[in-house]
């Protein structure tokens, strides 16, 4: 290492803005996964959703301070009826964008376009290797049409990365997905623990692992890393939770998350919102975001998950900080 | 030289940051690693990079020369800049 540059995590103190945006920017989804963390599914926009001045309105105000790197979520992002828009606005103001999708209109058209729009990356979810435990995890899905959206992308030449979210009875395909999408074209894999929220609490008992299954799963990816060395990423966090949000108290990552009607979340994991594009401006959030990881409420929660590890089935009750 | 496809540069206060937007890994550069990567994105091979950066920095001993070409040696290595 030269002496010239430090290697470091994202650490939020000491910059004037994010360096990444995780924008949900719609609930509605055509598929009504088993494990949703966002309760998403058909007819679950929010009803507040920001208008389309107010969606552009904030992604200027993003490129105007250099964000360098947003994603696409939802629901389902492509169902947002100002998709391609947003893509194109924040594309050709030259930050790098990946969009989260379940695959399913990943035609060859819309493909061709965001490789045209030149998007960074496509991360599809999928969570088996066939369409017996695919279907089974992702309601309403169809595991060969979102095989076929990969095809496309990779026909297209857009990086594919791939996310997969173990359940009691997909686990036991994890060395099949892998290989999959590989196959599929992928350049990154990403797996980790299925957290207990959202959608996830009413279907646990169809996906719930022990701790030996988890250890297997993870041999598993360990020697799937190690052959694909080079050729894939693979990369799983087998931490648990409680591990890496007591990590985060200590270095909260540079990341705002935004929720579909411009709330803004302290991470994902935690109930906290730290912000509301609606009345207020990205300088703003960017302050209180970095004052709300200092407030005792965090840590507090944080330690409490210690004892109730269930408490994570609370964070959709929202405590604005 | 340029900085490589998946990686984005911005100024800071203290200098600045690079994010490798693939790994999501970031790098904070001090002002005069800032410079060098202003260098880079300026344009053109190392050593015309490397004799505006002893022109600017009056490299008097050497030590910039050496400095630099650690930096970028350093940079190549972890795949934030290419050819």
């Amino acid at each position: 290492m030269s002496q010239l540059a430090t290697d470091m995590t994202a650490g939020a103190e000491d910059l004037a803005a994010p360096l990444y945006i995780a924008w949900q920017i719609t609930n509605e989804c055509n598929f009504a996964c088993l494990h949703c963390i966002e309760e998403s599914g058909p007819g679950k926009a929010f009803a507040d959703e920001l208008d389309a001045t107010k969606v552009f309105d904030v992604l200027g105000q993003l490129m105007d301070h250099e964000v360098p790197y947003l994603s696409f979520s939802g629901g389902e992002p492509m169902l947002h009826p100002r998709f391609f828009d947003m893509v194109e606005h924040v594309c050709t103001r030259g930050a790098q964008l990946k969009i989260e999708t379940n695959g399913h209109y990943l035609s060859p058209e819309n493909c061709a376009r965001m490789k045209e729009l030149g998007v960074k990356a496509v991360q599809v979810s999928l969570d088996g290797a066939s369409g017996l435990t695919f279907n089974r995890m992702r309601v309403r899905g169809d595991f060969d049409r979102t095989a076929d959206g990969l095809r496309n992308l990779h026909a297209a030449g857009v990086p594919i990365e791939i996310n997969f979210s173990p359940a009691s009875f997909n686990v036991n395909e994890i060395g099949a997905v892998v290989d999959l999408a590989h196959d599929l074209g992928a350049y990154s894999f990403y797996t980790g623990r299925t957290m207990y929220t959202g959608n996830a609490v009413k279907a646990w008992r169809h996906l719930e692992l022990s701790d030996e299954q988890y250890d297997r799963f993870f041999d598993v990816l360990r020697a799937k890393a190690e052959e694909y060395r080079g050729r894939m990423r693979v990369h799983f966090h087998e931490a648990g939770l409680l591990e890496e949000l007591r990590y985060r108290l200590r270095h909260p990552a540079a990341l705002l998350i935004v929720l579909p009607n411009g709330l803004v979340k302290l991470i994902n994991a935690l109930p906290f919102v730290c912000g509301d594009f609606r009345l207020q401006s990205l300088d703003e959030i960017w302050a209180n975001f970095r004052r709300a990881w200092r407030d005792p409420r965090v840590a507090q929660f944080v330690e409490d998950l210690a004892a109730d590890p269930g408490k994570t089935r609370t964070l959709h009750q929202w405590v604005y900080l | 030289m340029q900085l490589a496809k998946y990686v984005k540069f911005r100024t800071e206060k203290f200098g600045s940051v690079l994010f490798e937007t693939r790994s999501e890994k970031v790098f904070t550069l001090n002002p005069t690693a800032t410079a060098v990567v202003r260098e880079i994105e300026a344009g053109g091979d190392e050593a015309a990079i490397m004799a505006r950066l002893k022109d600017r920095f009056e490299d008097r001993d050497g030590a910039i020369e050496r400095e630099v070409a650690a930096l970028i040696a350093d940079l190549r290595q972890r795949g934030l800049v290419e050819d």
